[in-house]
């Protein structure tokens, strides 16, 4: 499903050369969750963005349903993202001039695959139904979460990557997305890649990976 | 899927119309006011055509020596003589109100193929009763007809008489009727006179005995003579178009930038960046098309009402007669079209490029862009340094020149220091903003105030810009006019010396000199008189020249009531030895002819009459505005006795307790003349001034319209912004600033900046009023003017550009105070 080989990606700053992530190797199968751990700046969001082909590595390569990356060409990288791949991010990155219905679906049609079943079963498991004509900035910081999850779900991807999806709520109301979330993924049956800083979040995945000093290391031996 | 990412575009703009309103604002307003102008020029261009496609431009003609009128035993004498002269009959039909120029042609021997008369049948129908009379579409309505009825009919005049029957020519300008010559002879009831004889260009070498020859070349067309008249109209155009594209780029830019997100976002799910390029493309396209077919609608309207006013003016002016109505030929909306949408893409450039080459992921984006602006800031100004290079080196290049050329490299040395300036403004302001905040940074709310309004000035730079692009021309081009107008005004007070005035026929005038001075009333005569000269040869400090060309002369009567107060702009050794120069063997020329030939008072010319060639030194140079041609003035007495000239009119003073009525009566009763043949110097400046104030009535309209249309961006680019601003202010608020103070903050923060270009416009419009006045009006008119400035009106034009920016700034407070702060706080989570 997705593979990574000898990641290494290294930013350039006005300060200097900044190595962040020094020989990564993932693999993740299909139906598979994996929750990926770390200190605040040792570099998830950067491995999250390379998985979805959003930026490119500087050494080694990323396949995704035995696709290299690097051999495809922008056009075709972005319909994989657009076919393939549900995104979520850390800042949810909804579109403040559509409204909700709209936002839920926008990749979906962008990818032709619009399914109007899915996407009502999706508002009502997400707690929207009834707010289809909200703009996002009349909706509350979890309703906003649930939002961008339900986008990313919406196109049925066969991998989603959630940047800390719940960091931004109380531990109560993250139980209740982290349930739906993981709920949704199992009738998708797609790949889950989950950013996260808290291991009560991390512990209903399958696998947990901690990033450290550039590397991934299992913390469970 | 195109479709649908411009779907997620176009959203945008149903959340803020506000910008969308701003978007087509600006492209409407750069193609109204540029299809207008273009209107304008295109049926001026198109009158002047259909004036060239008659003859009098392009033929030779010959006059007599001794003034008389031509006859019909002139024509066959030199036809005798073998001369391929061609007789025309020239003169006026009265319909109602309307007046209608009627000529008589000869065909078969009008020399060149103005395609007029046709041939075969067409000839044959033109040349024999019941004849034809060939007339533009445009003049059948002043006849009354409709265009069905119109071919074959004959309609009456006001003699009584009926019209042969009608048949269209396009080609002909407008109130014009071309039949054959003896045809027009029996409806002018011109016995045996004839207005011309003309023959083909260069037919004649040498004018027959007792005739004098005028060659083609020195009539000037209407063309050329309104040539710079056209190019002001366009320089003005040119400016709203830009002023235009100014506001256009700001809306694209700032719709652009709080679209980023949404860009980002649709790449990141999947978007190719070709298609999103694409679709924005289509975006700008589209509102190319609904911009520039609202400006051409309202460009037409606002040229139809500008028309009659620039019709007067050039007739007035230069004697070209223009149509009232427009014309519109294919090419104008082709132009238009192309100019606003050329523009379009020009201004929204920027944002494809962005959008083509957007980063996906942009961690710390609004750091870069920062950086960004300030990279931007030193290409501003190097790019700033660059055009004021081009403009010394511009300015050099006119001080170079002599006097009364350049108009278009005076026009780019405007455009070079506007472009200048305007480029220079950001950084210079964001100067003034860090030095300010250093010397601030112990009152920490002035200090956010500087920092805050340092973070727009990035949104506000090219609204500030085009402010002060319009608001320096506003102020050059007003001081232009008002100091014009000054001018004009104390010129027509001296030019018109004597309290009454007749306007009557040579043939009246001359006879009725005596008669006035034997009447008790009236204590002076002053005629004038005008004739033309062939001008041989010129003398001036560089050398002689030889030419021949055809020279306009004016006789006026040196009596001191004239000569202590007739204007004179310069003389070779003050006032009164120019006037008795004068009434020796002295000549006076007007500014015009001074500039085009390079004369001063002590040169001389060379003049033929009728005992040979004569030089006449020069010994001053008078100011003759409004007048498009060079001019020489002499004596009455000597121009009508030496130079063949006619009396052209009277003037009269008159002593106290004289009856101006009974006058007016005597004059009626004696002479062939109407009562109001005697005119009031009153009314004669009243004339003047109107057709002075009319003359720069587009002007003043085009102008107003810009700065209208900058204060209109910087309101749009500062409404754009209230949202962010008020969220800005909510979060001071919550700092525990009061709303008072909040309220009060932006009015300063933009009342600054507005001032701040306000007071760089000063410098700017004074160079370029002196530019006006200085190089382009002596370039175009031939006349130069002294440099005026008004303080006042200065003054008055900051004044509004200040309360536009403060009733934009007074909004977002204005909000804050009506809301609840806490409710803005919670809007910028998103
Ligand atoms: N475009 C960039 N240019 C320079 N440095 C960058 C860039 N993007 C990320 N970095 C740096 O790379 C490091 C890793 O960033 P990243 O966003 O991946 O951290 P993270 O693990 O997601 O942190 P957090 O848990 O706080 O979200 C940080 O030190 C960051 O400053
Ligand atoms: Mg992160």
């Amino acid at each position: 499903m997705l593979v990574l080989h000898q990641v290494h990606k290294t930013f350039s700053t006005p300060q200097g050369e900044l190595p962040v992530l020094n020989g990564i190797d993932l693999t993740l199968d299909q139906g598979e969750s994996l929750a990926l751990m770390g200190e605040s700046g040792s570099g998830k969001s950067t491995l999250l963005h390379l998985a979805a082909g959003l930026d490119v590595p500087d050494q080694g390569h990323i396949s995704i349903e035995g696709q290299r990356l690097s051999s495809l060409e922008e056009p075709a990288r972005a319909r994989l993202r657009r076919q393939h791949l549900g995104l979520v991010f850390q800042q949810f990155h909804l579109v403040p001039s559509l409204n909700v219905i709209d936002n839920l679906r926008l990749q979906a049609r962008l990818a032709q695959r619009e399914d109007a079943e899915w996407t009502a079963h999706l508002l009502a498991r997400l707690g929207l139904a009834g707010r289809e004509e909200y703009f996002p900035e009349q909706l509350s910081g979890g309703q906003q979460q649930r939002l961008a999850i339900g986008r990313a779900l919406a196109v049925r991807p066969s991998l989603l990557l959630a940047d800390e999806p719940t960091g931004n709520l109380d531990e109560q109301s993250a139980d209740t997305v982290l349930a739906l979330l993981l709920e949704l993924v199992a009738e998708t049956r797609c790949a889950l890649l989950m950013v996260t800083h808290s291991a009560r979040v991390a512990a209903p995945l399958n696998r947990l990976v901690r990033l450290h000093l550039g590397r991934l290391e299992d913390p469970r031996p | 899927m195109i479709w649908r990412v411009l779907a997620t575009l176009l959203a945008h703009y149903r959340r803020h119309p506000g910008q969308l309103a701003m978007l087509l604002l600006g492209l409407w307003v750069a193609s109204a006011l540029w299809s207008s102008v273009q209107a304008v020029n295109a049926t001026a261009k198109d009158s002047y055509a259909r004036a060239n496609a008659l003859f009098s431009a392009e033929v030779d003609q010959l006059t007599r020596r001794d003034g008389q009128s031509l006859t019909r035993d002139d024509y066959l004498t030199l036809r005798r003589a073998g001369l391929p002269v061609s007789p025309m009959l020239e003169g006026t039909l009265e319909i109602g109100e309307e007046r209608l120029t009627l000529i008589g042609i000869d065909p078969l021997t009008l020399p060149n193929d103005n395609a007029l008369g046709g041939n075969g049948d067409a000839l044959t129908a033109f040349l024999t009763p019941p004849w034809q009379t060939q007339l533009a579409p445009e003049t059948i309505d002043v006849l009354g007809l409709s265009r069905r009825q119109a071919p074959g009919a004959t309609p009456t005049v006001d003699n009584n008489q009926r019209l042969p029957p009608l048949t269209l020519r396009p080609e002909l300008p407008p109130n014009t009727l071309v039949m054959d010559i003896a045809a027009a002879a029996a409806l002018l009831d011109s016995d045996n006179t004839l207005s011309q004889l003309v023959t083909a260009p260069g037919a004649l070498t040498q004018p027959p005995d007792g005739y004098r020859l005028s060659r083609a070349a020195t009539l000037a067309s209407p063309e050329q003579l309104t040539d710079s008249f056209h190019l002001n109209l366009t320089a003005l155009a040119l400016l709203s178009l830009v002023v235009g594209l100014f506001i256009v780029q700001a809306a694209l830019g700032l719709a652009m930038e709080q679209r980023l997100t949404t860009l980002r976002t649709l790449r990141a799910l999947g978007v190719p960046a070709f298609t999103l390029t694409m679709a924005i493309l289509l975006e700008l396209l589209v509102f190319g098309l609904v911009g520039s077919a609202l400006g051409l609608a309202s460009g037409i309207w606002l040229a139809g009402q500008l028309l009659p006013d620039v019709a007067t003016t050039l007739s007035s002016l230069y004697q070209a007669d223009v149509q009232r109505s427009l014309v519109l030929p294919w090419h104008y909306w082709v132009g238009s079209l192309v100019i606003t949408l050329g523009g379009l893409l020009l201004a929204g450039s920027g944002v494809l490029w962005r959008a083509a080459r957007l980063e996906i992921l942009a961690l710390g984006q609004s750091q870069a862009w920062r950086l960004g602006y300030q990279r931007q800031l030193k290409r501003m100004t190097q790019g700033g340094a660059v055009v004021a290079v081009i403009a010394v080196g511009l300015a050099l290049w006119l001080s170079r020149l002599p006097s009364g050329q350049g108009v278009l490299v005076s026009f780019g040395f405007v455009a070079a220091l506007l472009l200048g300036s305007a480029l220079c403004l950001p950084p210079l302001i964001n100067g003034v903003l860090r030095l300010l905040q250093r010397l601030l940074h112990r009152r920490p709310l002035a200090h956010w105030a500087v920092a805050d309004i340092q973070l727009q000035l990035p949104r506000l730079s090219l609204a500030m810009m085009a402010l002060l692009i319009a608001l320096a021309t506003n102020l050059g081009v007003s001081s232009m006019v008002g100091g014009f107008r000054l001018t004009f005004l104390d010129w027509l007070d001296q030019r018109l010396a004597a309290p009454l005035y007749i306007n009557a026929s040579p043939s009246t005038l001359t006879p009725m000199l005596d008669w006035l001075d034997a009447q008790p009333d009236v204590d002076e005569t002053l005629p004038t008189a005008r004739g033309s000269v062939d001008l041989l040869a010129e003398k001036n400090a560089r050398g002689k020249e030889t030419t021949r060309e055809r020279i306009a002369l004016f006789g006026i009567t040196p009596a001191p009531t004239i000569t202590n107060r007739w204007p004179l702009l310069d003389t070779q050794t003050g006032r009164s030895a120019a006037w008795s120069a004068l009434s020796a063997r002295s000549v006076f020329i007007n500014e015009q002819m001074a500039v085009a030939k390079q004369l001063a008072p002590g040169d001389v010319v060379t003049l033929e009459t009728p005992q040979g060639a004569m030089p006449f030194e020069i010994a001053a140079v008078y100011p003759d505005y409004g007048n498009p041609r060079q001019q020489i003035l002499m004596p009455t007495d000597v121009l009508v006795q030496r130079f063949g000239g006619d009396i052209a009119s009277i003037g009269l003073v008159v002593n106290e307790s004289a009856d101006r009525q009974a006058l007016r009566q005597a004059l009626a009763d004696n002479f062939d003349v109407s009562p109001d043949a005697l005119v009031d110097q009153q009314e004669i400046k009243r004339l003047a001034t109107q057709i002075f104030e009319r003359t720069f009535t587009i002007t003043r309209a085009l102008n107003g319209l810009t700065l209208g249309v900058a204060a209109l961006a910087l309101f749009a680019t500062l409404l754009a912004q209230a949202r962010e601003r008020q969220r800005q202010l909510a979060s001071l608020w919550a700092l525990g600033v009061p709303r008072k103070t909040l309220t009060q903050l932006p009015l300063y923060q933009l009342g600054g900046l507005v001032l701040l270009t306000g007071v760089m416009a000063i410098p700017l419009g004074i160079a370029i009023t002196w530019t006006l006045v200085a190089i382009i009006n002596v370039a175009a008119f031939g006349w130069r003017l002294p440099l005026y400035l008004f303080p006042w009106d200065i003054f008055i034009t900051l004044l509004t550009a200040l309360g536009v920016a403060l009733a934009a700034a007074a909004l977002p407070s204005i909000q804050l105070w009506r809301s609840s702060p806490q409710a803005m706080l919670n809007k910028g989570v998103v």
